[in-house]
């Protein structure tokens, strides 16, 4: 029965890439879905088709959202109508925006500059057009 | 004499387990102390964490790849009918039907 | 296999044929039908993303939307499965020796609602994309093309449910005493372990179609969190069925691949029992893994975790059939005619599109991958690059059989490497598009992004490479088979051997003296 054994070690290895594939992304994503305790809580609505935006303080903003670089936000995200998905590719947040439930997300920007926010589910129409800007700040304080 | 060899050795053991618990923890100590002195705003970096977890996964998935696919080509090049190694016929085409059946059932 | 270019019947007599070669002739025509019609909107979409801006060739985006969604649509259930179903029913029941289907009416009628089926699909034109995600889907897709969508589904549903029954009880109960059910070929294997999913799977997306439609009337709120419903529950019943699906798209490929690689190699099959192991695991284990298409939907982290170790458990049983392969062409003498050409092609994109896969498993790679044209091209080299290579050969397989005439070995060449090299050149370049951020499902695409624009005109060359090789296919189909050279019924290829197909396709009801 040579050929069984070349067989079981061809998939002893694949099942040994997938472990590691597997405890790697586990611990991974242990660390990145740990939301610091001091996030300043930003909300995030999304609806056919832009976004807006509601900081800690009150202040409330249409699909550009100024943030401090240095402090962690914690993204409440809604959705006013259908499903949309909140996303800045630069600073990797992606959540979905599912109406009748709040998602999580959260960064820490270090970097100041402006990067672009976009809808990553599609949601209509203009889908395409649903963008927005991020502009991280330096931190004068 | 045969009692102080054991003796040697489960001191031996001992010892060596202990130091290894050390060796595994004190990094994990210094390194906590350390962590309590930096200041409370450092923050994992997420985009580097995802993204290095996405290289490493790259590299593995191109690794068993390249060995994949490096076998695939050499079997493609090896055993195509007209490569001159190849002339003869195998022993499988002088029977009735060369297809038929599988290496199961003709005792390999 | 009733040879109909030498000796022609009319039309009608095929089209209300219950014979199931006869079936499977209707099932082929119509699927490949579709194949050229969904590929035509695959041109235009690919044609329009070329140029950043406002289309010239699509003028508005709610026509683009309506066009990608068709597309899919088209491709997976009106090409997919119709081939994988008409080429299921010319072999099966050879295979298994029967003399047709177990329940021949059955058959027809299955095939018979496939087309109306698809006329609500096309009249329809719905904009929902092909998974319809609840909300959207009931609160804001426009009808009727939304409710025509809703039944084309319904009785495409219903069909291949009636036509998974039939292949369940051809191959479990009607084959033949003599030949135990280990021993039956991998290709009816594979139609035997889809059709068993799509029993398990499809009534799930069945009543969720139901649900959605009486969402849509305002007569419930299933999915409609704006009368208390919850669309996540949609997305569950959805991919309940609708990630098994993919298995059920692409094991009939590879069971294609298992009758085309130990003939061209001319050896026999690496080993009948792995193949068969990992056609049951697959079937088992597709089960487990819908939830890794919704990590980004709120998913707790044991959840996640659940579902990714779900998603890797499929992942030996598909290496098991790379090994196979490999294994059987290993010490063969191989001969590369069209069909091997595809087949070999077939494992290598599809290796390609399963290292994607298990990517797209880990957890944190979600955040970069999900919604993006990483997707599409990770999907597109799992339907193109394993599936639609392996039907390709597998057509190219069957020619001879079916016309009684030969193809064109060159142009079949042209054909795979254009094939080859456009698959490759669009979807490996929409993975890159992916990680640079690109959604997908987009009209549009801003400029300041540079390389997008690039990327974007790459890929649109490769899929015109995919077009061309296709303009080849469909021209070679229909000139071969009226003019191509007189093929040698019992030896096409001049391979050596005995074929137990052929010898039963001149005798349809008589011996199958080769098996």
């Amino acid at each position: 029965m040579g050929h069984d054994t070349a067989e079981w070690v061809f998939v002893a290895i694949v099942i040994a890439v997938l472990c590691y594939v597997g405890v790697d992304s586990w611990i991974v994503q242990k660390a990145v879905e740990d939301v610091p305790a001091d996030a300043e809580v930003i909300k995030v609505t999304g609806q056919q088709w832009y976004w807006s935006f509601e900081h800690a303080d009150g202040t409330k903003e249409i699909s550009t959202l100024h943030v401090k670089k240095g402090h962690a936000y914690k993204f409440e995200i809604y959705s006013r109508d259908v499903m949309h998905s909140f996303n800045i590719p630069d600073w990797v947040v992606f959540e979905d925006a599912v109406p009748g439930h709040t998602n999580h997300a959260w960064f820490a920007p270090d970097q100041a500059g402006t990067y672009p926010i976009q809808c990553r589910e599609y949601c209509g129409l203009l889908h395409y057009n649903m963008r927005g800007s991020l502009v991280v700040e330096d931190d004068k304080s | 004499m045969e009692c102080t060899s054991k003796q040697q050795m489960k001191t031996l053991i001992a010892v060596s387990i202990i130091a290894l618990v050390a060796l595994a923890l004190i990094p994990q100590i210094v390194h906590a102390q350390l962590a309590q002195q930096t200041s409370a705003k450092q923050y994992i970096n997420l985009r580097a964490e995802v993204w290095n977890e996405f290289f490493r996964m790259t590299t593995a998935a191109f690794t068993v790849g390249a060995i994949v696919s490096g076998t695939m080509i050499w079997l493609v090049w090896r055993f195509r009918e007209s490569n001159p190694k190849n002339k003869a016929p195998t022993k499988w085409e002088h029977m009735d039907d060369p297809t038929a059946g599988s290496y199961e059932e003709e005792g390999h | 296999m009733v040879l109909e270019l030498q000796k022609p019947r009319p039309v009608w007599q095929i089209m209300f044929s219950t014979h199931h070669t006869d079936v499977g002739y209707l099932y082929l025509v119509f699927g490949i039908t579709f194949l050229f019609m969904g590929g035509v909107l695959a041109m235009i979409i690919r044609t329009h993303l070329f140029f950043p801006g406002q289309g010239v060739l699509v003028s508005d985006s709610a026509t683009f939307n309506r066009i990608f969604t068709v597309h899919g649509l088209t491709m997976l259930f009106l090409f997919a499965l119709p081939v994988a179903n008409g080429i299921g029913n010319i072999l099966v029941p050879i295979m298994v020796r029967y003399k047709d289907m177990a329940y021949p009416k059955l058959n027809a009628i299955a095939f018979w609602m496939n087309p109306v089926g698809a006329a609500l699909l096309w009249l329809g034109f719905a904009d929902t994309t092909w998974v319809s995600y609840a909300p959207y889907s009931i609160i804001r897709a426009p009808g009727p093309a939304a409710d025509m969508f809703i039944f084309g589904m319904k009785i495409l549903g219903i069909s291949s449910i009636l036509s998974s029954i039939n292949f369940v009880v051809t191959i479990v109960k009607c084959k033949h005493p003599d030949l135990p059910l280990r021993r039956v070929p991998l290709f009816a294997w594979s139609m035997l372990t889809v059709s068993l999913m799509t029993i398990v799977a499809m009534p799930t997306y069945a009543s969720a179609l139901i649900m959605m439609l009486t969402d849509r009337l305002g007569l419930s709120g299933f999915f409609n969190p704006f009368a208390g419903g919850d669309p996540i529950a949609y997305l569950h019943l959805f991919w309940f069925t609708f990630h098994p699906e993919v298995y059920i798209f692409l094991l009939p490929a590879i069971g294609m691949m298992y009758e085309i690689i130990p003939r061209f190699s001319r050896k026999p099959l690496y080993s009948q029992a792995s193949g068969v192991f990992a056609f049951v695991m697959l079937g088992i284990i597709g089960f487990a893994s819908w939830g890794h298409h919704m990590y980004s939907t709120g998913m707790d982290f044991t959840t996640k975790v659940v579902f990714m170790i779900g998603t890797l458990a499929a992942v030996p049983a598909s290496g098991m059939h790379v090994f196979n392969f490999l294994a059987t062409m290993w010490g063969g003498r191989i001969r590369f005619a069209a069909p091997m050409k595809f087949a070999v092609g077939g494992i290598a994109l599809f290796f390609s599109a399963g290292a994607g896969g298990v990517l797209n498993s880990a957890m944190p790679l979600d955040f970069i991958s999900h919604g993006t044209y990483w997707v599409v091209g990770h999907m597109h080299l799992f339907l193109i690059g394993t599936i639609g290579f392996g039907f390709v050969g597998m057509i190219y397989y069957m020619f001879p059989y079916v016309t009684g005439r030969m193809y064109s070995e060159k142009w079949a060449s042209a054909h795979f490497v254009l094939m080859f090299w456009g698959t490759v050149q669009t979807f490996f370049t929409q993975h890159l598009l992916g990680l640079e951020g690109m959604p997908r499902r987009v009209y549009d695409y801003p400029t300041e992004f540079t390389s997008w624009t690039q990327l974007n005109q790459i890929s649109t060359i490769g899929a015109w490479m995919i077009g061309a090789s296709f303009a080849i296919f469909l021209a070679s189909l229909i000139y071969y088979s009226a003019k191509g050279k007189e093929a040698n019924m019992d030896d096409p290829w001049g391979i050596g051997g005995k074929y137990y197909y052929p010898v039963a396709a001149k005798n349809p009801h008589g011996g199958h003296s080769g098996y």
